[in-house]
């Protein structure tokens, strides 16, 4: 695990990543400055009575400050439990991973809940918002479990409100707007916290394609502000907007490139180590960048 | 606030953790901020399930109205023991012809004669009011438009007021010449008086009594009491005497002998020595029982507390049943509310709130509920008791007391019952959680 595949400092999806901390050290080392995210031989097992299934095999890779990254996959084919463990809602069975310099494989429940809540922000396939509460309420919801200012916070909500477009309904329970605004709401919610890894699941899928390509955008346009993003869809054309696409199958890793055809298996399909000259050949062939066909 | 430490402790294993340079009072502040925002967001969620809440607070409410009515009835009945055990006098005794402890069959109840009385006026040391009594129930009282049939009229001797602690607002007490002969005048409790005369003094009026004519000579205090046998403002008190010959009555017995002694230091000694001379008056051989009960303020408490056992056995097994009904419904609608509440509960974990979060905002909507129930069911159970007092059933006494106490069983019954839903809530794994939400 020395060198990760990242997207090459000031590269066109990362236009932001100037001013995350140490996106000038491309060197990739474990832990570096750069690596947000580093995912070293994680395998995840569950017991069914008698049988132990093997969820995730052995995965492994990298993910740098400020990346905008695809993980595709058919269901079942391990995409939900990455996304888990990722977003710290579970623990890997074996396996290190390292989150913006933290090792947070082994922590106990209330420290997950901490890292949970100051490093990740999510967004969910169906949005999750809290029925009785107002989407000024809702975004301030992971602020309930920060112990920071409430008056800040409050701020911050309505910033956020305004920059996702809904600075005229704040007042707004979720039963009043549309599939997209609550959306968008839950977009400002997992932002509120300034996590550095935004971490969306099927975002677009219970919204139809014009919608769907809105919050597509505005994720973009998050990741564009040097966020990290990782969306987690089976959809292609969802998968389409980012410019690094991980593909997963049974549990190991299939490809991981950046975007384009060129995909690149990584040497040994189930070893750990993510692909050591990805940089190299992915540009190569994925060449379209942020102008990504919607 | 944790990142820059958490940061700076690097990706050491278990590298993030709570900086343990929090001073306490920070700490103190974030979780009193903490457990602020947790009370507002639970309330909005109450307000969410209103229904549901308000089932909560209905129950609790009727729990917590059993209770403020027991303590209130309790508080009153006591307060009324006090009453009557001073009423009582605790430096005086009534002895009863007949034995009420072990009352054998066919035993004679007249067994107090005037001669006994005469006797122990003579020779019990420290006695100084003896005072025989007969009445007779059920008499027609007329004054000019007026009837009215008095439940008791109690015939006695001189000084009735004084050997009762009864003070007269009007007029004089019987006096020895009264009852000497034969007087036609009377002592008026406050109801037949009303009764008869309205709000006007009865002192000098005259009544007529199965037909014969009486002076009023006193006017009791109002007591304001129901006793065992009904109001005790409701009788007339007219000499002995007359009574006897009026109502052409046994003239040798009398029922009942109250006795006022000089000092309540040695009511034991002279309990005693009131029984061992009454034993040989009646010259009773050392095996056979009393024919007579002396009772005595202490025995009076006894009793009446014997009545208010019963009644807060009652009384509290009722309330206890309704408070843990109560807080059965309360875990019930908590537990369903968990698992309607599965995603909110999922996405809030999601979010980086910890177990005790969500412990705590579940907690707080239980105790919020039962304590909105605590309010409501002290005013229900106030409510409830005056009914029950209108109906002359209990008397209640209402106190800070009760209230306190609303309160404590309230909040018990919110922590009880309501921590094991918040503990499951708690307990709920987010994955799981939010899945059920798909």
């Amino acid at each position: 695990m020395t060198t990760t595949h990242l997207a090459a400092p000031g590269a066109p999806d990362a236009p932001g990543a100037t001013d995350t901390p140490g996106t000038s050290g491309a060197s990739g080392t474990s832990g570096s400055p750069g690596t947000l995210v580093e995912l070293s031989g994680i395998t995840r097992s569950f017991r069914q009575g008698d049988l132990t299934v093997d969820v995730l095999r052995g995965v492994s890779f990298s993910i740098a400050h400020g990346e905008f990254v695809a993980i595709q996959g058919a269901s079942g084919s391990g995409k939900s439990t990455l996304l888990h463990i990722l977003g710290l809602l579970d623990s890997p069975t074996t396996g290190r991973y390292v989150l913006d310099g933290h090792d947070v494989s082994h922590l106990d429940d209330d420290a997950r809940s901490e890292a949970r809540n100051q490093l990740t922000g999510f967004v969910f396939q169906n949005f999750y918002l809290i029925p009785y509460a107002t989407a000024l309420d809702n975004v301030l919801l992971p602020g309930l479990y920060s112990h920071k200012n409430l008056r800040a916070q409050r701020r911050r909500a309505e910033e956020l409100l305004h920059r996702v477009g809904l600075g005229d309904r704040m007042d707004f329970v979720p039963a009043r707007l549309s599939g997209g605004q609550q959306q968008r709401v839950a977009l400002a919610r997992a932002l509120l916290n300034d996590p550095a890894l935004i971490l969306a699941d099927e975002p677009t899928g219970q919204l139809d394609s014009t919608t769907s390509a809105d919050i597509l955008d505005l994720l973009a346009d998050i990741n564009r502000t040097g966020k990290t993003v990782v969306v987690v869809t089976h959809d292609a054309e969802t998968a389409a907007r980012a410019r690094r696409r991980i593909v997963i199958r049974d549990g190991v890793i299939e490809s991981d490139g950046l975007h384009g055809d060129g995909a690149v298996p990584p040497p040994g399909a189930a070893s750990a180590s993510a692909p050591s000259d990805g940089p190299s050949a992915g540009p190569s062939s994925g060449t379209s960048g942020p102008g990504a066909p919607a | 606030m944790t990142s820059p430490a958490a940061t700076a402790s690097g990706p050491a294993p278990g590298g993030f953790v709570r900086p343990g340079g929090r001073s306490g009072l920070a700490r103190l502040r974030g979780l009193l901020r903490e457990a602020w925002r947790a009370a507002v967001l639970g309330l909005s969620a109450l307000l969410a399930y209103r229904l549901r809440s308000f089932f909560v607070i209905a129950a609790v409410s009727l729990g917590i109205a059993s209770l403020t009515v027991i303590v209130a009835a309790v508080d009153g009945a006591s307060k009324k023991a006090d009453e009557i055990a001073d009423m009582f006098g605790p430096d005086a005794v009534l002895v009863f012809g007949g034995n009420i402890v072990n009352r054998a069959v066919g035993a004679r109840t007249l067994t107090l004669t005037w001669e006994d009385a005469a006797r122990i006026r003579q020779s019990l040391p420290g006695a100084y009011i003896v005072l025989p009594m007969r009445s007779k129930g059920n008499v027609r009282l007329k004054h000019e438009s007026n009837n009215y049939d008095v439940p008791l009229v109690a015939g006695t001797t001189e000084n009735y007021a004084k050997a009762w602690n009864w003070p007269l607002v009007e007029g004089r007490d019987l006096t020895a010449e009264d009852v000497q002969r034969g007087g036609r005048v009377a002592l008026m409790g406050d109801k037949p008086a009303r009764e008869l005369f309205g709000d006007a003094n009865p002192v000098g009026r005259t009544f007529l009594m199965s037909g014969v004519p009486f002076t009023v000579v006193g006017l009791l205090q109002y007591r304001g009491m129901s006793g065992g046998g009904g109001n005790v403002d409701d009788r007339v008190v007219i000499p002995i005497t007359t009574l006897t010959q009026r109502f052409n009555m046994d003239r040798r017995y009398f029922r009942a002998l109250r006795v006022k002694f000089e000092d309540t230091a040695g009511m034991d000694a002279h309990v005693e020595d009131l029984r061992s001379l009454l034993r040989h008056l009646h010259r009773l051989a050392p095996e056979d029982p009393d024919d007579f009960t002396v009772l005595t303020a202490r025995e009076v408490l006894k009793f009446l507390a014997v009545i208010k056992g019963g009644l807060v056995l009652f009384l509290g097994v009722t309330a206890a049943a309704a408070m843990v009904v109560g807080g059965f419904v309360l875990a019930n609608l908590f537990l369903l509310s968990v698992t309607e509440r599965r995603v909110e509960i999922g996405l809030k974990k999601a979010l980086g709130a910890p177990g005790r979060a969500i412990l705590l905002q579940f907690l707080m909507e239980s105790l919020a509920l039962t304590l909105c129930g605590a309010v409501g069911g002290v005013v229900l159970g106030a409510l409830m008791g005056q009914a029950l007092e209108r109906l002359g059933l209990i008397e209640m006494v209402l106190s800070a007391k009760v209230f306190l106490l609303a309160l404590a069983a309230a909040t018990a019954v919110g922590l009880v019952f309501g921590l094991r839903p918040a503990r499951q809530a708690a307990a709920l794994d987010p994955i799981q959680a939010l899945r059920g939400g798909e």
